[in-house]
């Protein structure tokens, strides 16, 4: 009689298990965290020495020694692993195509220099109004500390080029707060004032997130990039010229 | 052309009044303000008199309040590829 009900737990769980991978493929969240970032390449020295030091063009050299402190003698290995970071090199750059091969993509953006961790899809309501971008406005976030999936994870130090990625997101609306009311008295007097204040933040939805693997890809987007402005401008100049 | 850069670290509460008064003339009015002056020795002996409340360091160009507010921003992080038509 258990052992009916046992089974027809184990047929129905309540959570949408089948759906999922077996446990066992399913990639361990510390891996993410941790500063070893490939975790399938088979050789995975040379890859993840050249993995943790990024192709990153504003890469302060000397911001080194702060970031690794000297690590004790009788580990050679660590220490060899964790010299200073070399000039970005194309090997740097060669393991970007297994990051891009592999959707789907998160990225840590930084706006003002606050983190949010974000993928294709979000939802972003920032802790702030962005008067300049009403409803509609396409943003391109351009600072990001890290880029990863499921298995690989990029790390700029401390920002990852910008040129290596594209992420755009919409403005899809501006949110309120309830109106605040802070009542303030003085003493021995019964006048009570009552300020009012209503905070507006503005919300974001991340539309595209991709890695820019080639150089013919990277040259591509800049390229489309810089036309869609030309287009604009002389859009803009027909338009004065239209009135 | 070079500069002190100095910079009030300690306040010149409870100090001599010619300690005050070189700090007004130099123009700390309080803690964690920061002024520019030409390297000369005049300059350098002001220093002198209050070398235990003050930081400095020479640069090359001397910076307005606006300027060095300016380069404290940190970077926005986006910029608006497409504005709202119309």
């Amino acid at each position: 009689m258990f052992a009916r009900s046992i089974a027809k737990a184990l047929c129905q769980p309540s959570t949408p298990l089948s759906t999922l991978p077996p446990t066992f493929l399913l990639p361990l969240r510390a891996r993410l965290t941790t500063i070893t970032t490939s975790t399938t390449t088979t050789d995975p020295d040379p890859p993840e020495a050249s993995f943790n030091h990024l192709p990153t063009s504003q890469t302060p050299t000397n911001s080194t020694p702060s970031h690794h402190p000297p690590t004790p003698p009788q580990r050679p290995h660590r220490l060899s692993r964790r010299s200073p970071l070399p000039p970005p090199t194309n090997a740097n750059l060669s393991l970007l195509p297994l990051l891009a091969a592999q959707t789907p993509h998160y990225i840590t953006a930084h706006l003002h220099t606050r983190p949010y961790l974000l993928t294709a899809g979000d939802t972003l309501r920032l802790p702030f109004h962005m008067p300049h971008a009403p409803p509609g406005t396409v943003l391109r976030l351009n600072r990001a500390s890290m880029i990863g999936s499921r298995d690989y994870t990029f790390r700029g130090a401390p920002y990852v080029d910008e040129g290596l990625f594209v992420c755009r997101a919409v403005v899809v609306g501006i949110e309120g707060e309830p109106m605040r009311v802070v009542e303030k008295t003085k003493r021995r007097q019964r006048k009570v004032k009552r300020v009012t204040s209503k905070m507006r933040y503005t919300i974001l939805r991340v539309k595209e997130l991709r890695v820019l693997a080639g150089e013919r890809e990277r040259e591509r987007e800049k390229e489309r990039v810089e036309g869609e402005e030309e287009e604009e401008e002389l859009e803009a100049l027909m338009g004065e010229g239209g009135r | 052309m070079p500069f002190f850069k100095i910079t009030l670290i300690r306040s010149s509460i409870g100090l001599p009044k010619k300690t005050q008064g070189v700090l007004n003339a130099l123009g700390l009015r309080k803690r964690m303000a920061t002024v520019f002056k030409p390297v000369n020795p005049s300059t350098a002996g002001q220093i002198m008199r209050i070398k235990e409340l003050v930081a400095v360091s020479e640069v090359e160009e001397a910076l307005t309040n606006a300027e060095m507010r300016e380069r404290r921003r940190p970077d926005p992080g986006y910029y608006i590829e497409k504005p709202v038509a119309g």
